[in-house]
């Protein structure tokens, strides 16, 4: 890692290749979420790691995957329990039959952390069955982040004994492993988005979940197409935006686990990802 | 200045500034002498932090009096699963709460009955008649969709999977003790399945689902009633939309998106609120040619507002610009916003 010896209080955003391998990128809405899971899948794919995207419950953006050439998988949620009850019962009519009954699938639709549970699963099982395998994790905004993770205590409270819940006790035992799992909370250089991050640190944490690293995503000040131009010839509007970004800054000072990732300037936001992802792999001498 | 209906639904995908938007609507009715609700269904809680919220009074309507004259007829609501659920069993003729395992779980505020147990609340709301209008906070995004879909989702499980069960146990449910309803459920033809289920989750759990499910289906009449909701939405007399997005990467595609998913609710008062809009800034300023960053800059952010523009003709009533507010406190924010409304 590089010493601080820039004028910036904070250190760009690097990713060590010995972090877990399930990353789970988090953070509320709007804060780049997609952007920085898909530049960091798109350097560690560059750098020759084997690594896959995945959105979890959202709609895959095809379009930017496809122009990004990003390795990726898709789960489908209806598709994934199936396969799950099929597994475990050792049969796939009974599931066809169990899913095919308006009970179980309205079940299913009231619940909808039982399928998130089943679709962590999945991701879980996929990492086990090949092990030099990195999977970065799109993952929903804050509140829903903790409904994920949370879901698998929940049943387990529920279910209390059966195969599910042998099968939540290895999930556990993953979520619990500082080894494979990753934490990275994206926030904006914004005082109301530095809170949020915050507040979904505590809520980590008050889930036992430690691992975690904040990446402040979008920085004015660090961009490169404005960081070399004097700032006298800034317009009143950026200057403010960049004195935010300062006290912002300022108040997170001497922290480490606050990294950034400079704003990078195009119509195109596929062009945008391949700039930040450029970024984090020269910044990052441990990919190579 | 748009007329105000009895519902105002506020959707968008996260992070674009609904609840500053909603917050700043309500304030804005509320200072015309309407008596105001605002809820919050997203469990991000973001009203808390805009309003300077105790957490600890989730699930009760706060006055927001002592924040100056101009709230006076304005309170809010940050949704509670478990309070809903709480009052709602104590209003079915049971009397006594529903106290079973796995609905506790589930009405965690994580716990993924957060968007029916929200349709329930504001039809309540709606049958108090204590307020002019409700201002709708919605959750973002996928989870909107799931919003206005749990109405169907409620009638699915009363209806068909109800059917399977109830029209063999007659309508003895909510007396029967557990053995009894579960020798009765034994002889059924949900018996196998219920074994297989069993052998997935355990005994216990097939046990306290029947509960579970008992319980919920003493209070169907709550559940049911929501059901109205779903149709009053449809009203264009009954409700306002508003669609809100903002001037960044991703959120215009992430907007259009979401309309084609919730356009089979909407009507044609639709209305695009644009958050964040750098236009004023943008439009007037030229920066000098051989700056080419800030040229690159311009025209990125450029590019952006002209996208907007695209979605804007997109079949909505019209679009209105909130300026991105810099260096303010978030309360401060919104009562700025509140001037657009009134042009």
């Amino acid at each position: 890692m590089k010493e601080d010896t820039t004028n910036s209080l904070l250190q760009p955003f690097t990713h060590s290749s010995n972090n877990g391998r399930l990353i789970i990128i988090t953070g509320k809405g709007g804060v780049g979420k997609t952007t920085l899971s898909m530049a960091l899948t798109s350097s560690l794919h560059k750098s020759g790691k084997n690594v896959l995207y995945n959105c979890f419950d959202h709609p895959i953006n095809k379009n930017l995957i496809n122009g990004l050439d990003l390795p990726y998988f898709n789960l489908e949620m209806g598709s994934s329990a199936r396969e799950y009850i099929a597994k475990k019962l050792h049969s796939e009519t009974i599931a066809g039959w169990i899913f095919k009954t308006p009970f179980f699938n309205s079940l299913f639709n009231m619940l909808p952390g039982l399928g998130h549970m089943i679709l962590l699963g999945h991701i879980i099982n996929k990492l086990e069955e090949d092990p030099s395998l990195t999977i970065v994790l799109d993952s929903p905004s804050s509140g829903h982040v903790l409904t994920m993770l949370e879901s698998p205590m929940n049943f387990k409270e529920m279910f209390k004994t059966g195969l599910i819940v042998d099968d939540i006790k290895r999930m556990e035992d993953f979520i619990y492993n500082e080894n494979l799992l990753e934490i990275i909370i994206t926030s904006l250089p914004t005082k109301m988005a530095i809170q949020e991050a915050v507040d979904l640190e505590r809520g980590l944490n008050e889930r036992k979940i430690d691992k975690i690293q904040f990446v402040i995503n979008d920085v004015l000040k660090e961009s490169p197409s404005i960081k070399t131009i004097n700032k006298i010839h800034y317009p009143t509007f950026l200057k403010k935006k960049i004195e935010i970004e300062d006290e912002v800054f300022n108040e997170l000072k001497g922290s480490i686990s606050w990294r950034y990732l400079p704003h990078f300037s195009h119509k195109d936001a596929s062009q945008v990802i391949q700039k930040a992802s450029n970024f984090i792999l020269e910044e990052n001498n441990d990919f190579l | 200045m748009i007329s105000y209906k009895k519902i105002e639904i506020f959707c968008g995908t996260g992070g674009v500034g609904k609840t500053t938007l909603a917050t700043s609507r309500a304030l804005s009715l509320s200072k015309q002498g309407l008596k105001v609700l605002l809820i919050t269904i997203d469990p991000a809680k973001r009203l808390k932090q805009v309003l300077g919220l105790d957490e600890s009074l989730s699930g009760e309507v706060i006055p927001l009096k002592n924040q100056g004259e101009d709230f006076k007829n304005l309170s809010a609501l940050l949704m509670n699963p478990r309070a809903t659920l709480k009052r709602m069993t104590k209003l079915s003729t049971e009397g006594k709460e529903l106290d079973n395992p796995i609905i506790n779980i589930l009405t965690k505020p994580y716990g993924g009955m957060n968007e029916i147990m929200a349709i329930i609340e504001v039809q309540y709301y709606l049958k108090t008649n204590d307020y002019d209008c409700i201002v709708l906070d919605t959750p973002p995004g996928k989870h909107f969709i799931d919003f206005l879909d749990s109405s169907k989702k409620i009638q699915q499980f009363f209806d068909k999977s109800f059917i399977d069960i109830f029209k063999f146990l007659g309508k003895k449910i909510g007396e029967s003790e557990k053995a009894g309803f579960l020798s009765m459920l034994v002889q059924s033809g949900i018996k196998r399945l219920l074994k297989y289920l069993e052998q997935v989750t355990g005994e216990n759990f097939v046990n306290e689902f029947i509960d579970a499910v008992s319980g919920l289906y003493n209070n169907r009449t709550s559940f049911t009633e929501a059901l109205d909701f779903q149709q009053h939405l449809k009203r264009q007399d009954f409700s306002n939309w508003f669609l809100v997005t903002s001037v960044e990467q991703q959120k215009i595609l992430e907007a259009s998106n979401l309309k084609e998913g919730a356009e089979r609710f909407m009507h044609s008062d639709s209305f695009l609120l644009v958050n964040k809009s750098l236009a004023p800034y943008i439009d007037t300023w030229r920066p000098s040619s051989e700056h080419i960053g800030l040229v690159e800059f311009r025209e990125a952010m450029k590019a952006r507002e002209n996208a907007i523009e695209q979605i804007s003709k997109d079949g909505f009533k019209s679009t209105l610009k909130f300026p991105e507010v810099l260096d303010s406190e978030p309360l401060e924010q919104v009562k700025n916003l509140t001037t657009v409304w009134t042009f």
